[in-house]
């Protein structure tokens, strides 16, 4: 029997069952993992995963329940469980939020890919991160180099009960290094690209972009210097982020407390809530006139980038800051609906045993026009960080503190001496008021975030942040350090 | 699928492998988590799942695959795959024989059926109780309970057999008044020990107690931990504890073992048997884990290994290997911190002037040598004044090293589990001197 006919089994058990709609999401997934430590393969895994969860909505109230046994018992036996459980919900519900998506799609969608990892042979994969790893090994002082390329496939196919049937092929790769360096009863670490790797989707073409080898041997010669390089000062300064930096920034500081269903109170207990209130839509004025940031889940590349959601809504783009003004959400179809609006599709799960749930997917800080050396004029005393290292913010999203892993001074416009343990610190709106000057799209990066984790039970996100460097006056720096 | 299932699984897989040495882990898992905002039900969950994973080890040469289809073929697929990976991987000189300590004992408490055997109506029952509280405080709530059972056998052709079945259940409450907010949390394998309303009413009672929060100043402060907040702050010291972490210069420990690094009231061991969080006594290796004792009043004596480690550092294997692939090295996983013999009433009465501390959010290290780490204080945090709670501040940012807050500590006579972690703790609460806030925040 094939899936299709499942499907239909299992949505038709459902509905006889007392669900007024029911979804399924079947998906088979595939983890391959490569990992070099100091010269050997500390990890070189191959997993897959096959099953469906299912949603069932009974009175306004949502059921999900999730299994891998394919026959017709665990079919009926889940579908009945995903009902049972909405009416659990239904029974002690003191108002009903639950709907419907309001339409249905029959279509398909597929991750461009210009290289398939299967055509790389595993030998070469593995040669090519040993190569890496060994350049970061600039000196006895680099205790431990690590390369690592991640290859993720999930094909899924949506089904409704509204009768959408939705196949899509999704392809995301990764790559990246650090070198830890140790001496005199310090430990700094560098890592590329960014602090993360460089994570899109696509094929092997995106380990091929990351340069590993190119840039492995100047990673671990600035690992080393950052063991005697000078502590970064404590003080208010001009501050430049590198690219990455930026991404994170949008993430941490945008990307979580425009979720709506955090802002609603669904994340109150464990990721918090949201000082961008439902009030403020419209009127908050969130960064400074150059600061745009816009959900565009279509863009070629992005981490986030599919064809629908997991509820079948299609993706698009929608902004969330437009000219430094709080615009819009990222919503799904129950959150959308509280506000008068529609759902831009931003509800996914992790995976086929996991609840979708509202997820930060291709959130993009739009380039500025200023080249990148150009942001440096005009600081008279400043200091310019890449690569993150530390993150922290409270759980309204407001007083934050980051710290990276390098960092130079900055004095009259010139790139200066190098200074380690940089960290900064503010309340959040003050500091998107605070930027002065976005670099323009040649420095523009699709930074990827695949470990983005939300949720109860905790669910890991692929999320993507666009963003090239940017400026920002008079930021505290050099906390937790003496300041 | 129950623990004779899952051996006689692992010995068709471990039949099916030709390579040299060969580990089969089979874990089973099925959890149901109901969780609500604003006295409504918003998501409620169940997921049920079986995992077979094979490490193929071919000379010198280690590769593994996973599956979670249990057909002969698939099977058989997953075991030629690790085989495969093996053979293209380069030799690691280092690399030990798969391990095999002999049979262990579960400790008691870890597995009950009651749990397993959790209805959906019984989260709700428990939902629908602390909605009660919380209309009856004209307060919202947002929180969660749940109940899972997972089991793992570990075999290997070394000769290793090892099942564990346990359960677990939780409660985790947060109430939200006008301006200010409230937390209570419970765990344990027996989800018939849980009272929602309790926990509720703790949650409550800080929220009512913590209303028009006054803003203090940032800087060093007497604070109590309870024991939520002190297992978030602790739990960034456990890496430290990890072998591979003390061979590559990142750990503490790494300036030596037998150092009294702590005051001596901190004594830490890690062990799987404590009553209140019983769990599997082997690794996932299915190695015997050691009942290990890795603080002494102060003073660091052990850290912990698996069978690489062990090799690699010539010392005893005291099983605490992660599953395999590992990059992280060995981790503490059921770590106790030992109690002290006050009360955390009288620890409060003690205090002149101080901070109570119900939760953190959003720790991180900023210096992983030093052990500094950053966060914000959460859902109650209240002024001491006098020796009483005297009512609520407004959240704080800390920067602060762990190893120095803990050189002079005191703790009171009543642990809890704490904290919904992939690893166990077991924390009293902490009176720490001169804690390090650096700045505020709006509520």
């Amino acid at each position: 029997m094939s899936f299709d006919d499942l499907a239909a089994r299992a949505l038709d058990t459902a509905s006889k069952r007392g669900a007024e709609y029911a979804d399924l999401r079947f998906e088979v997934v595939r983890a391959e993992r490569i990992e070099t430590r100091n010269g050997v393969v500390a990890t070189l895994s191959d997993a897959t995963s096959r099953g469906y969860g299912m949603r069932a909505l009974v009175r306004g109230a949502w059921g999900f329940a999730a299994s891998s046994d394919l026959t017709h018992a665990g079919i009926d036996a889940t579908a009945a469980r995903a009902v049972e459980i909405a009416k659990a919900g239904a029974a002690i519900a003191r108002h009903r939020f639950g709907a419907a998506p309001p339409r249905a799609y029959v279509d398909s969608f597929a991750t461009p890919v210009v290289r398939d990892p299967d055509n790389v042979p595993l030998g070469d994969r593995v040669a090519l991160l040993l190569a890496a790893e060994k350049a970061l090994h600039v000196s006895p002082k680099i205790s431990v180099g690590r390369a690592w390329i991640d290859l993720w496939r999930t094909d899924k196919t949506f089904y409704s009960t509204l009768g959408s049937r939705i196949e899509q092929s999704i392809r995301q790769t990764g790559s990246g290094l650090e070198a830890l360096a140790v001496g005199d009863g310090e430990v700094q670490s560098r890592t590329f690209p960014g602090d993360i790797g460089l994570y899109k989707s696509g094929g092997w073409e995106i380990v091929e972009e990351a340069q590993l080898s190119q840039n492995a041997q100047r990673i671990g010669e600035e690992a080393q210097s950052l063991l005697t390089a000078e502590q970064c000062p404590s003080g208010t300064r001009d501050i430049i982020l590198g690219g990455s930096q930026v991404s994170l920034q949008i993430h941490e500081s945008c990307g979580h407390p425009a979720e709506l269903d955090r802002v609603m109170g669904w994340e109150a207990n464990f990721s918090g809530v949201s000082f961008l209130e439902i009030a403020q839509l419209d009127k908050l004025k969130y960064g400074s006139d150059i600061v745009t940031i816009r959900i565009d889940n279509t863009l070629p590349q992005g981490m986030a980038t599919v064809g629908y959601d997991d509820e079948g809504t299609k993706s698009g783009t929608s902004d969330i800051i437009r000219n430094g003004l709080l615009v819009g959400y990222e919503m799904s179809n129950d959150t959308a609906r509280t506000i008068g609006r529609e759902s831009n599709a931003c509800i996914r799960a992790q995976s086929w045993e996991f609840v979708p749930m509202i997820r930060m997917c291709n959130l993009n800080l739009l380039p500025g026009d200023v080249p990148f050396d150009g942001l440096f004029e005009d600081v008279k005393d400043g200091i310019y960080m890449e690569s993150n290292r530390s993150w922290s913010i409270d759980d309204h999203r407001l007083n934050f503190q980051f710290g990276c892993e390098i960092a130079w001074e900055v004095k009259n416009g010139k790139r200066g001496k190098l200074l380690k343990n940089p960290t900064y610190a503010g309340m959040t709106p003050q500091f998107w008021n605070s930027c002065d000057a976005i670099a323009d799209e040649k420095s523009w990066v699709a930074w990827g975030t695949p470990n983005c984790g939300k949720g109860e039970p905790m669910q890991t996100g692929r999320t993507a942040q666009c963003a090239s460097p940017a400026r920002f006056r008079n930021v505290q720096v050099g906390v937790g350090y003496g300041g | 699928m129950d623990s004779k299932a899952r051996e006689a699984l692992a010995e068709r897989v471990l039949g099916l492998s030709a390579a040299d040495q060969t580990e089969v882990t089979i874990g089973s898992e099925s959890a149901d988590l109901t969780r609500f905002t604003h006295e409504e039900i918003h998501q409620n969950v169940a997921r049920a799942d079986t995992g077979v994973s094979v490490r193929a080890i071919a000379g010198l040469r280690t590769g593994t695959a996973a599956t979670n289809l249990l057909d002969e073929e698939s099977l058989r697929a997953t075991v030629d795959r690790a085989l495969a990976i093996a053979h293209l991987a380069p030799e690691d000189p280092e690399l030990a024989p798969l391990p095999w300590g002999g049979p262990t004992q579960a400790p008691e408490g870890a597995y009950v059926k009651a749990t397993a055997e959790a209805s959906p109506q019984l989260r709700a029952d428990m939902a629908d109780a602390i909605f009660k509280v919380a209309e009856s405080n004209k307060f919202w709530c947002a929180g969660f309970a749940r109940t899972q059972s997972a089991g793992f056998t570990i075999a290997n052709s070394n000769g290793a057999r090892a099942s564990f079945d346990g359960t677990d259940s939780g409660i985790n409450v947060k109430m939200n008044a006008s301006d200010s907010t409230g937390y209570g949390q419970a765990y344990s394998p027996d989800a018939t020990t849980l009272n929602a309303r309790s926990v509720a009413e703790t949650a409550a009672g800080k929220a009512k107690n913590s209303a028009q929060p006054r803003e203090v100043e940032p800087g060093e402060w007497t604070v109590i931990m309870e024991p939520a907040a002190f297992g978030e702050f602790f739990a960034y010291l456990g890496q430290h504890f990890s072998a591979q972490a003390v061979d590559e210069g990142s750990s503490f420990l790494s300036d030596g073992l037998d150092k009294p690094y702590f005051g001596e009231n901190l004594t830490v061991t890690d062990d799987y048997a404590n009553s209140l969080a019983p769990s599997m006594p082997f690794d996932f290796e299915g190695q015997p884990k050691k009942r290990l004792t890795l603080i002494d009043a102060g003073v660091a004596k052990t850290f912990v290994t698996d069978s690489y480690w062990a090799k690699k550092l010539n010392r005893e294997n005291t099983g605490h290997a992660l599953p395999a692939p590992n990059a992280y090295g060995p981790q503490a996983i059921d770590i106790v911190v030992k109690p002290g013999t006050k009360s955390t009433q009288e620890l409060i009465s003690e205090t002149k002037r101080g901070l109570l501390i119900s939760r953190f959010w959003y720790i991180r290290t900023v210096d992983q040598k030093k052990a500094i780490v950053t966060g914000m204080t959460r859902d109650g945090t209240f002024l001491i004044e006098n020796g009483k709670v005297t009512g609520g501040v407004r959240n704080m940012r800390f920067n602060q090293s762990i190893i120095e807050a803990l050189g002079k500590c005191e703790f009171s006579n009543a642990p809890q589990r704490t904290g919904d972690y992939w690893f166990s703790l077991v924390v009293p609460a902490a009176k720490i001197e001169g804690f390090k806030f650096s700045s505020g925040t709006q509520f």
